[in-house]
């Protein structure tokens, strides 16, 4: 049995964004990353975003999550009719109600053993202390770290580092999970744990799993692959995952 | 356990420096105060360990010794009026010269003395016991036997923090004034880190030459049949002195004469310079270190704030930081403190600590590293979310 809960209806939509624009200044011009994406992914798939580096993958994802603030478009999730309207402040609830990041680097507290990484934000949701506790060891079970609970991130491998930060964003129980190129720190066999856990989040707790990557091999575990590129998006097509898929070595 | 203070535990190192300057800043204004109030302990415990219940003396003075604080003669028959008075003695004291005789050789010059590192003449403040037994001018922790043998005429007693100061030990005869004496006692507890105080009987005051004989006497050494009635006996002698004298209780008195020395405008110059030294460099070190530690953990930060953590909530983690710094600090301060104080004793300097102290300056450790940790909030503006998308 597992202690998070399903969301939604596989298949609805939990972020329809129309006309992402967004732009950095560079020098005394303006280069334009996103030029009119229109987005939107659902509950239950696992959603790969993939391009060449610099199309704006990753700006997308900002833009999408309620980080970077796009210059037009707009963006609706969940029962949020545009995102961008909203102030910081409820910017910021909506991320803690209901998103979870993994980034490419792990970005663990080096005080904090396994368990404590993941009690923190449950803390900060407003969790009481036993409840934390209970649901942070269970998530971190569910990822394979159950004898690990007690280490801190200098005695725990990449990894096992990176399967923190994810049971960190899962025992949220998000309902939108972010991953920006979550397996390009790590070598084939881990690639491949962590990849398995963000498709059982989107199989098995419905959750829309966006994942950003530029490895190919990935493809094989998706329900859908967008392809951007200069700031467009070029290609989505729907395919059938295969979730025994394995990842070789790099 | 706070993410804060695990933080703090893990990774103490980092804040060394920190938690280093909190203790420097605490033991400078520590240590400064403790040695001026050490100083003023020294004069008001001949009032504390005085046997008497009540001290009267001239309106506005707050200081047995030092300061006109005498009264006329006739107030001492004055004083007797009020039924519960049972003994009323002046004070009495002089200064003079005191030089060791041992080794002396009344041939060599001053230089020649020096270079053999005989003892110098040093000016000593003598104050007087009356030797009657259970007399009210009988210091309540002095023996039988040192009052019994400054009953000898020309004897004196010095406290053991002179001993090295004036060069002499117990049963060494001295030269006071030019006449000798002899050293028959040695006091504990009344060190006086100006000027050495020795003590003789009313009598070898007087028979050096000394003594009050004029209108005016000394404060007056009140002794009450019952003194647990002092403050209402008090409060009545002032009502019978009619503003020409005033009347203190023990207490009252050692209080006043306490803080008389705080109301020195150079001790509040010094003092004052040093919390503000201390501030700043607490301040500026703190605030420095704890900027590091927060770029150092920029990143964990930045991931919590897009798991949608509030930058509030990021403050408080700093500031709950800031305020285990200043309470390690505090900590670190007072042992640092007690291991000077220790020195000091060992060197006859009295560093006194009273709780009330250790207190307020622990406070304003707390409030600086508060403060510190105030300025470098800015710096978690760094946490960038956006940034770690890369
Ligand atoms: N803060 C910024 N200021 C200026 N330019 C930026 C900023 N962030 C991104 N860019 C530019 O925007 C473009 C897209 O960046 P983005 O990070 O979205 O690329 P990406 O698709 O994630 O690439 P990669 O695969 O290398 O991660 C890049 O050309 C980058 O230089
Ligand atoms: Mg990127």
């Amino acid at each position: 049995m597992s202690p998070t809960k399903t969301h939604g209806k596989h298949g609805d939509f939990a972020i329809e964004a129309k006309g992402l624009v967004k732009r950095f200044k560079s020098g005394k011009a303006f280069i334009e990353v996103l030029k009119g994406v229109d987005f939107d992914a659902r509950h239950g798939d696992l959603t790969m975003v993939m391009g060449p580096s610099g199309s704006g993958k990753s700006t997308l994802i900002a833009a999408l999550s309620g980080l970077l603030r796009p210059e037009e478009g707009r963006v609706d999730t969940l029962d949020i009719d545009n995102l961008w309207k909203l102030s910081s402040g409820r910017i910021d609830r909506f991320r803690l109600d209901n998103c979870g990041f993994i980034f490419q680097g792990f970005n663990l507290f080096p005080a904090l053993t396994a368990l404590q990484q993941v009690e923190v934000v449950l803390k900060f949701q407003g969790m009481p202390k036993g409840d934390a506790k209970r649901q942070a060891t269970e998530t971190l079970k569910e990822v394979g770290l159950g004898a690990r609970l007690n280490q801190r991130p200098s005695a725990l491998s990449g990894g096992e580092k990176q399967r923190v930060a994810i049971a960190r964003c899962l025992a949220k129980n998000p309902q939108i999970l972010f991953a920006d190129e979550p397996t390009s720190a790590l070598d084939g066999e881990n690639g491949q744990v962590v990849i398995r856990l963000l498709r059982r989040a989107a199989t098995e707790h419905g959750a829309a799993v966006i994942c950003v990557t530029h490895d190919p091999r990935l493809e094989e575990w998706a329900d859908r692959v967008i392809k951007i590129e200069d700031g467009v998006i070029i290609d989505d097509q729907r395919r059938t995952p295969n979730p025994d898929a394995t990842l070789a070595s790099h | 356990m706070s993410l804060a203070l695990s933080t703090l535990l893990y990774e103490w190192r980092r804040y060394m420096a920190a938690v280093m300057a909190l203790a420097l800043s605490g033991l400078l204004v520590l240590a400064m105060t403790g040695v001026f109030i050490g100083i003023g302990k020294g004069f008001t415990a001949t009032i504390e360990r005085s046997s008497a219940d009540i001290i009267i003396m001239q309106p506005g003075a707050t200081s047995l010794i030092g300061g006109p604080s005498g009264v006329p003669r006739r107030f001492i028959p004055l004083a007797y009026r009020n039924p519960q008075v049972v003994e009323v003695q002046p004070l009495d004291g002089a200064g003079g010269s005191f030089q060791s005789v041992k080794n002396v050789d009344p041939t060599m010059s001053q230089a020649d003395r020096a270079r053999q590192r005989a003892p110098k003449q040093q000016f000593v403040q003598a104050s007087i016991i009356d030797t009657t037994p259970g007399a009210v001018t009988i210091p309540t922790d002095y023996s039988q036997e040192l009052v019994d043998a400054l009953r000898q005429p020309y004897t004196v007693a010095i406290d053991e923090t002179a001993v090295t100061k004036l060069g002499v030990k117990l049963g060494d005869k001295a030269l006071y004034n030019g006449q000798t004496v002899t050293v028959v006692g040695i006091t504990r507890g009344y060190p006086n880190m100006m000027q050495a105080n020795i003590v003789m009987s009313r009598d070898t005051l007087r028979m050096l030459g000394q003594a009050d004989t004029g209108p005016r006497v000394g404060p007056l050494m009140v002794k009450l049949r019952d003194p647990a009635q002092a403050e209402r006996v008090a409060a009545q002698l002032n009502v019978l002195g009619d503003g020409q004298w005033k009347a203190w209780t023990r207490q009252e008195l050692a209080d006043a004469n306490a803080g008389a020395m705080f109301e020195e405008g150079i001790l509040v110059i010094i003092i004052g310079g040093c919390v503000v030294l201390g501030t700043i460099i607490g301040v500026a070190i703190t605030w420095q270190t704890l900027r590091g530690a927060i770029m150092a953990n920029i990143k964990e930060f930045a991931s919590l704030r897009a798991l949608g953590v509030g930058m509030g909530s990021l403050n408080r983690i700093v500031m709950e930081l800031s305020f285990w710094v200043g309470l390690v600090g505090v900590a670190a301060a007072i042992g640092l403190t007690w291991l000077v104080q220790m020195l000091a004793m060992a060197n006859a300097v009295i560093i006194a600590l009273p709780p009330v102290l250790l207190l307020i300056v622990g406070g304003g450790l707390v409030v600086i590293a508060m403060l510190s940790g105030l300025l470098s909030l800015g710096i978690l503006k760094n946490s960038q979310p956006a940034d770690l998308l890369r």
